[in-house]
């Protein structure tokens, strides 16, 4: 028994060497941090839930990273944001930039609401992380390019993207945009809490860089079918 | 807690506790209807300062211009009703052409101070002797506020421009600040003031108590006095701060208004008011 399971904890190589890969074997099950999980009783749990937990009780478990908490709090966009944002693995600094924004974003609706006449109060939005996360969604490109050789020539060619491609284009381009038109003496939270609120209503920066990407896909719609 | 604060004098009161939040927002509260309340807070001052001038009016003194302009913003626009009132007891030279005659309201030190930053500090000096003055004659009553007084007699990081350290008492805020503060036998106002560690230099983190934090001086100068100790919320006051940001529109996360968000909250705070208006403020 030990002799086979033995196999599969020693240091593993892939076929194939990634990028950027996981060095687990992947035998290896993820952490699972939600309180609903383990409060269920046994009694409540489908025949594939079962199954699952029998799996556990043999199989290892990763370890968890230190970012991962069962707080109800957390939040895994703002989470991946936070890491994006960070510079030098200086997560502290990342995360209390992306705190000060949200709080900044709250602090002016909250008083726009509180002045607003009691017929308008209703169409503000107040809650941060809605903002935050409906600016994101606005940004996100719908189709993208891609550089494709053709007959010695390269040709921008428009192509669907994934859906972890559109988050991370948004994400990049707010952050990028923030670091760099911005005055010497504004804030990084003040800067990207005025980018959010405007992706909001689809004004802004980002917002036309999503639109310029736009136009070209639409203008090089001609090379469609150089798509394999 | 602190109703009956503004009818003491001759006493100088104390909160002792590792939270000086608490105390200036219930201040701020109960003590608005009486006349000159005035908050400082003295661990600002005496660290991370970028200018220290050698004072105009005493040279072996040091001035700090930034605070003293950004307090004296603060004090004019709380206390600009009754600064109005109030006149000068003395003729004041600022420079060979400036002066401020007796007799003209306390607004014009203010405007002086803020208009030319040099002369800041001094004004914010004689802003004080004058409410002190003004005080003891039966005019006013007043209320000082100091936000972690143990800062007057601890040490600071505060250098000349050769890097040598300043002492505390050669600069200037403090003497004006330590005036102030003496209570004498026929005073018509209160002193309220708290010790923190929280912003302090040089002490360890366990010290909360006012004989550590204060040292042996500063204990003997504000002797005597009453001490209160200030804990962190209680379950009522705790749920009573929790209704008043959810009233006010504060606490907009969904999951915070659920049960087990507010569980969280009471977790991740420990019922310290401070850390609780930190985590509510992106929440």
């Amino acid at each position: 028994m030990s002799a086979s399971i033995g196999r599969f904890l020693r240091p593993w190589c892939p076929g194939i060497l990634q990028a950027r890969w996981s060095k687990y074997n992947p035998y290896y099950l993820e952490p699972v941090v939600s309180k609903e999980y383990f409060n269920t009783p046994e009694t409540e749990l489908t025949d594939e839930q079962k199954a699952e937990r029998q799996l556990k009780t043999t199989h290892p478990i990763k370890a968890a990273p230190s970012n991962l908490t069962s707080s109800v709090f957390s939040d895994p966009l703002v989470s991946k944001f936070i890491n994006m944002m960070m510079k030098d693995g200086n997560k502290v600094l990342a995360r209390s930039i992306m705190t000060q924004t949200l709080e900044n974003i709250k602090r002016k609706q909250v008083e726009k609401y509180h002045k607003a006449p009691p017929s308008e109060k209703d169409g503000i939005e107040c809650n941060p992380y809605t903002i935050f996360h409906q600016a994101l969604e606005n940004c996100k490109p719908v189709i993208g390019l891609t550089s494709i050789q053709r007959g010695g020539k390269n040709y921008q060619v428009p192509t669907p993207l994934t859906d972890s491609r559109r988050r991370f284009l948004a994400m990049k381009w707010l952050i990028t945009e923030c670091r760099e038109n911005k005055h010497r003496r504004t804030h990084m939270y003040e800067k990207l809490s005025q980018e959010l609120l405007s992706a909001l209503v689809n004004e802004g920066n980002v917002i036309k860089r999503k639109h310029d990407l736009h136009k070209m896909a639409e203008a090089n719609r001609a090379f469609a079918h150089y798509r394999w | 807690m602190l109703l009956g604060i503004a009818n003491f004098s001759d006493l100088c009161i104390f909160i002792c506790g590792m939270i000086s939040y608490v105390l200036l927002g219930t201040q701020g509260h109960k003590l608005l209807l009486r006349p000159t309340l005035f908050v400082l807070s003295a661990h600002l001052w005496l660290k991370n300062c970028r200018e220290l001038m050698p004072s105009s009016y005493n040279a072996s003194r040091f001035d700090q211009p930034v605070e003293a302009s950004v307090w004296l913003k603060n004090f004019r626009i709380t206390n600009e009703r009754f600064l109005k009132q109030m006149k000068t007891q003395q003729k004041y030279i600022w420079s060979k052409r400036e002066f401020t005659d007796e007799g003209h309201p306390l607004i014009e030190v203010i405007d002086q101070g803020l208009t030319r930053v040099k002369n800041a500090s001094d004004s914010v000096g004689i802003v004080l002797k004058e409410l002190k003055a003004q005080c003891q004659s039966g005019t006013f009553k007043l209320v000082v506020g100091v936000d972690g007084v143990n800062a007057l007699w601890g040490q600071t990081t505060l250098r000349k421009e050769d890097k040598s350290p300043v002492c505390v008492f050669y600069v200037s805020c403090t003497i004006q600040k330590l005036r102030l503060l003496k209570t004498g036998p026929s005073n018509n106002g209160a002193v309220v003031a708290t010790v923190t560690q929280t912003g302090s230099l040089f002490t360890p983190k366990a010290a909360y108590l006012p004989h550590e934090l204060l040292g042996k001086d500063g204990f003997d100068f504000l002797d005597p006095f009453l001490p209160i100790q200030v804990t962190g919320y209680s379950e009522r006051e705790f749920e009573s701060c929790y209704q008043y940001y959810k009233d006010r529109h504060w606490i907009q996360h969904e999951k915070a208004h659920t049960e087990d968000g507010k569980k969280e909250l009471i977790f991740l705070s420990n019922r310290n008011p401070a850390v609780l208006e930190r985590i509510c403020s992106f929440l």
